[in-house]
């Protein structure tokens, strides 16, 4: 059997079993129409599909689990369909969550939600006259996001405590960079900066952890939703503010730090205006810098996983060089000619 | 460039590296979507092979003269980046933090060189 009709068989079986998952829960009648292969994850597999019952046609999403590893960074698809379950009950804009897979289901570990319409392409936002309107609003809007999202009681979401990234995120780091035997002088170089000069211990808010252009989906007016909930955690609020400001995630357009659509200034206001503790820039740089080592190891992760065969991909391939560029990043940051 | 198949006949390594490498450009040109991404990705992988076997030697050998001198011992590159990279992370080396921060920082910008020089700062480019 060749390799595509290989992947089509084994999709005509996810699709057959997902749809005697939705005819266990919405009836008899349930049928899957339009299905779609989204790209393929970091750490999920996606597809698109419509749910036809005789009242109607509803667009969902279902999310399947393909990392699995000691040293994944992911949480499990269980607790992001609580933390869905969560956000949406605040108001935080995020897919509606509408059932999780069981054993039953033989589909392997994950959940549905709603689509939600809109565009995830980083390079598309940044440059297509559509989001126009988009691109003004995105730092003010994140601001708002953010303060809300930090406001929510993290005990709601106490199961994030066993979590490695809540209880010491720079050793989480460490620990998985280790995980691949390599040695980078750049990275070393800068985890010694980073235990020199660790922010002071503040109380701990229940943070996104991978809130970044291209994970938020956009329509022509503003964000619609925020996607990706795989490295939420409980951590400093100033974690989320260096992450999507890590040079990484301008895609090209430095000179606007909050995901290459806009300004700080106007971000951090809409955080404080909203209700957001006080920003603490020195603490925000400390981010980026540790931004640029997750973000590298994140790279040595999916080198690895192509080198190992378990997901062979040549942009994986790319990952394990593009690791050097980060570096660069991180140490022109230190340096202090990065901003 | 070392003496790298000096046996060999012609196209020599670095001919073959860019026939293929103009063969994924113009598959890339004439796709979409994931085929085009990857003809792009092999394209540049390419060029990062052919940079290496410009460049990578001399980078390898200066590097190791210059971990010599800052460790003070011999031993093969990935000994030496291993034995640096637990001796900052230690602390071993605050003493002499700024010698060391500037070791990793030509060590990262000879990998970029290799990698995507256009990516490195003006003050930092060689052309």
């Amino acid at each position: 059997m060749t390799e595509v009709s290989e992947q089509q068989a084994l999709l005509d079986d996810g699709v057959a079993k997902l749809e005697l998952a939705l005819k266990r829960r919405y009836g008899e009648a349930a049928r899957v129409e339009n299905v779609t292969i989204a790209t393929l994850g970091a750490s999920n597999r996606t597809l698109l599909f419509d749910l036809v019952e005789p009242g109607g046609r509803r667009r969902l999403v279902l999310r399947q689990e393909t990392v699995k590893s000691e040293v994944s960074p992911f949480i499990s698809p269980h607790d992001q369909f609580e933390i869905l379950k969560v956000v949406y009950r605040h108001g935080v804009l995020v897919p509606e969550p509408i059932f999780e897979l069981e054993p039953e289901d033989d589909l392997d570990v994950g959940y549905v939600m709603a689509c939600v319409e809109g565009e995830t392409l980083p390079k598309t936002l940044l440059n297509a006259p559509e989001f126009a309107v988009a691109r003004q609003r995105f730092a003010a809007q994140t601001g708002e996001i953010f303060a809300k999202l930090h406001a929510i009681d993290p005990g709601e979401v106490a199961f994030l405590e066993k979590v490695v990234d809540s209880v010491d995120p720079l050793a989480a780091q460490i620990s998985r960079y280790d995980a691949y035997c390599e040695y980078h002088p750049g990275l070393d170089v800068g985890i010694r900066w980073l235990e020199n000069n660790r922010p002071k211990d503040k109380p701990r808010v229940f943070v996104h952890g991978d809130y970044r252009n291209g994970n938020v989906i956009l329509g022509p007016d503003g964000i619609e939703a925020v996607l990706d909930w795989e490295c939420a955690h409980l951590g400093s609020a100033m974690e989320d503010f260096g992450w999507v400001c890590l040079r990484a995630w301008r895609f090209g357009h430095i000179d606007q730090p909050v995901g290459g659509f806009g300004p700080r200034d106007e971000f951090y206001q809409a955080y404080t205006s909203n209700g957001g503790q006080a920003i603490d820039e020195e603490e925000i740089r400390w981010w980026e810098i540790f931004g640029s080592l997750r973000w590298a190891v994140l790279n040595m992760m999916q080198a690895d996983g192509h080198i190992s065969g378990v997901r062979r991909s040549l942009p994986f391939a790319c990952c394990g060089r593009n690791t050097s560029m980060i570096e660069y990043d991180m140490l022109m940051t230190i340096k202090g000619h990065f901003t | 460039m070392g003496a790298v198949g000096l046996s060999q006949d012609k196209p020599d390594i670095k001919e073959i590296l860019v026939t293929v490498k103009e063969l994924l450009e113009s598959i890339a040109n004439k796709s979409k979507g994931g085929e085009r991404y990857d003809a792009l990705c092999g394209a540049f992988l390419l060029g990062v092979a052919d940079r290496e076997l410009d460049f990578g030697e001399r980078q390898d050998e200066s590097q190791n003269g210059e971990l010599q001198q800052l460790l003070g011992r011999e031993g093969s590159l990935r000994d030496l980046y291993q034995q640096f990279c637990q001796q900052v992370r230690g602390g071993d080396l605050d003493e002499q933090w700024p010698a060391a921060f500037d070791f990793a920082f030509k060590q990262v910008i000879d990998k970029v060189s290799v990698t995507n020089p256009h990516y490195l700062a003006a003050m930092h480019r060689s052309d």
